[in-house]
């Protein structure tokens, strides 16, 4: 017998956790289309992000959640600059450029992992969020804890703040046209360098902060990483390569997933139900869920 | 033909592979308002010539001239934001952007508003005859209607000079015609075309002057029937043999 209760507060969870997994996933999808590049950095990303959160906040004296400012300054600098790098290395005469940009993107998270455990250690460390404790209770429907709330608003703001610059204005044009056909944007007038550094600017900025969010529903910990790196990989093939709007549906999918497996199966059993479906997808759809995507075909 | 004609030339331009020299010590001017065509045989590097004017390979040597001024080297936007437009043989749009958006993401230098580019939007594809499907996806155009989306787009960047990669192939002859027409239209208005194609009978029916390419050289000019008659091009073309026919295939 199903406990409807339990269900319930189950998909809560699901959908929240969710908001901020899409996110990152339209954030890596755009990254892989713009610079043609399958980035394993992306849940470094997410961990440096955390670890920045555990940091910084003590060091202000505040919340986890009023470093992200700093966070996303910061992520996107530093992602605007590395971008230049992933592109000299799948550009030009060299061969195997999907090969080049994939052992680059290994090596940088190898390097983001083992800085911060040199530095950190291998210790986990909390994101402060004193202020985000508890849970508000919905009458009927179940209770949705403030942490994860917060971070759904701001993964859901977060991305329709990046949906409506990718849909409305000229440079999100832009870069959809780079993400599509970069040799055909350059003769369309594109300067697809300064576009492809704000589109992984953008990406970094955003994955970051997602970092930040994470670290305050769970913690923040060197081994993180690897997780959030499956989770990008899924959402994309789930979605259909390439197909950003398909990316939605595969974070709510991955965040229910998540949640129903850890409840109903176990926690340790959560990607290798992820990668069950990637698999089943991959046989039935390999244009993703919806049959939109371009690269998996 | 002075320089003050020219509005796009070539000095001794030059492309190596390793060992292949695809592009060899290329001179070539081509005059303001004019239609040239350049033929040759497969691999005698007409498309490397194509990518080294407009930026997509760094010459190994030589220089490019455009509207006076050196442009060697410059990356292909810059080159499309200046005004000389191309492109390629394989028709490529944005498949998930509509016929209008596709338009609207060139990018220019030109000041225009919002509103002024879809204006011109309109205009181009009122011309182009496709604008009944501006709103379309353009994954579900036709061939041809990619074909003359290509062209539109090129327009949008209002060039002075367009250099189009084999344009009628793979099209019906009714749409070949309207290309055709579209590209004389143009023409008429003052744009310049740079043809590569292998269609003899739109060559000859286009092109103020062919230019002959072989082996990475550039080794004839003219009109199409002196280029026909020449004899290093019916060496090019025929392989030396004496052929009945005194022209160049078509």
């Amino acid at each position: 017998m199903v406990d409807i209760g339990l269900f319930t507060q189950i998909v809560i969870n699901g959908l929240l956790l969710g908001g901020i997994y899409v996110t990152i996933g339209v954030g890596f999808s755009l990254a892989f289309g713009v610079l043609e590049v399958v980035d394993f950095a992306v849940g470094e990303y997410v961990m440096v992000g955390a670890f920045m959160g555990a940091v910084l906040a003590p060091l202000f004296g505040a919340e986890g959640v009023f470093v992200i400012p700093i966070v996303l300054v910061v992520f996107f600098a530093v992602g605007a600059l590395i971008q230049p790098l992933i592109h000299h290395v799948t550009t030009g005469d060299r061969p195997h450029p999907l090969l080049m940009g994939l052992v680059f993107t290994f090596g940088l998270a190898t390097f983001l992992r083992g800085g911060v455990l040199t530095i950190f250690g291998p210790n986990s460390q909390d994101v402060p969020s004193s202020l985000l404790t508890g849970g508000i209770a919905v009458p009927g429907l179940g209770t949705f804890p403030v942490v994860r709330t917060v971070t759904a608003v701001f993964g859901v703001s977060g991305l329709v703040v990046f949906m409506y610059y990718l849909y409305r204005t000229r440079g999100g044009m832009a870069i959809r046209a780079i993400a599509e056909d970069r040799t055909n944007a350059r003769l369309m007038g594109i300067n697809i360098n300064r576009y492809q550094s704000i589109a992984y600017g953008a990406y970094a900025a955003l994955t970051g902060s997602a970092g930040v969010f994470i670290g305050m529903t769970f913690n923040a910990s060197p081994g993180m990483g690897l997780q959030y790196t499956a989770f990008a990989f899924f959402m994309v093939v789930l979605a259909g390569m390439g197909y950003l709007p398909g990316v939605i549906i595969a974070g709510v999918v991955l965040g229910l997933t998540q949640s129903f497996t850890a409840v109903y199966i176990s926690g340790n059993a959560v990607l290798l139900v992820l990668f069950a479906i990637i698999y089943v997808v991959l046989l039935v759809s390999p244009a993703g869920i919806l049959g939109k995507g371009e690269w998996a075909t | 033909m002075t320089d003050r004609d020219t509005i796009l030339k070539t000095t001794d331009l030059t492309k190596r592979f390793g060992a292949l020299t695809a592009n060899d010590e290329i001179s070539l001017a081509v005059e303001r308002g004019e239609i040239r065509g350049i033929i040759g045989p497969n691999g005698s590097g007409k498309t490397t010539f194509f990518n080294t004017v407009t930026g997509f390979y760094e010459p190994d040597g030589g220089t490019v001239h455009f509207d006076g001024e050196e442009v060697t080297g410059w990356e292909p936007h810059r080159l499309a934001r200046r005004g000389l437009g191309r492109t390629f043989q394989i028709v490529s749009p944005f498949k998930n952007m509509t016929v209008r958006q596709n338009m609207l993401a060139v990018q220019t230098d030109d000041g225009r508003s919002r509103e002024e580019k879809r204006d011109r939007v309109g205009e181009i594809l009122e011309f182009l005859e496709i604008d009944h499907i501006a709103d379309n996806e353009a994954r579900g155009m036709s061939g041809g209607q990619q074909k003359l989306l290509e062209l539109g787009r090129v327009l949008m960047l209002d060039p002075d000079v367009v250099m189009l990669d084999e344009p009628a192939a793979g099209v019906n002859p009714a749409l070949e015609s309207r290309i055709m027409d579209h590209i004389h239209e143009l023409n008429d208005d003052g744009t310049t075309f740079v043809v590569i194609e292998h269609d003899m009978h739109v060559m000859k029916t286009l092109a103020d002057t062919v230019s002959v390419f072989d082996s990475g050289r550039h080794i004839a000019q003219g009109d199409f029937e002196e280029v026909s008659q020449d004899e290093a091009v019916r060496e090019a073309y025929l392989g030396g043999t004496t052929a009945e026919d005194d022209e160049v295939p078509v």
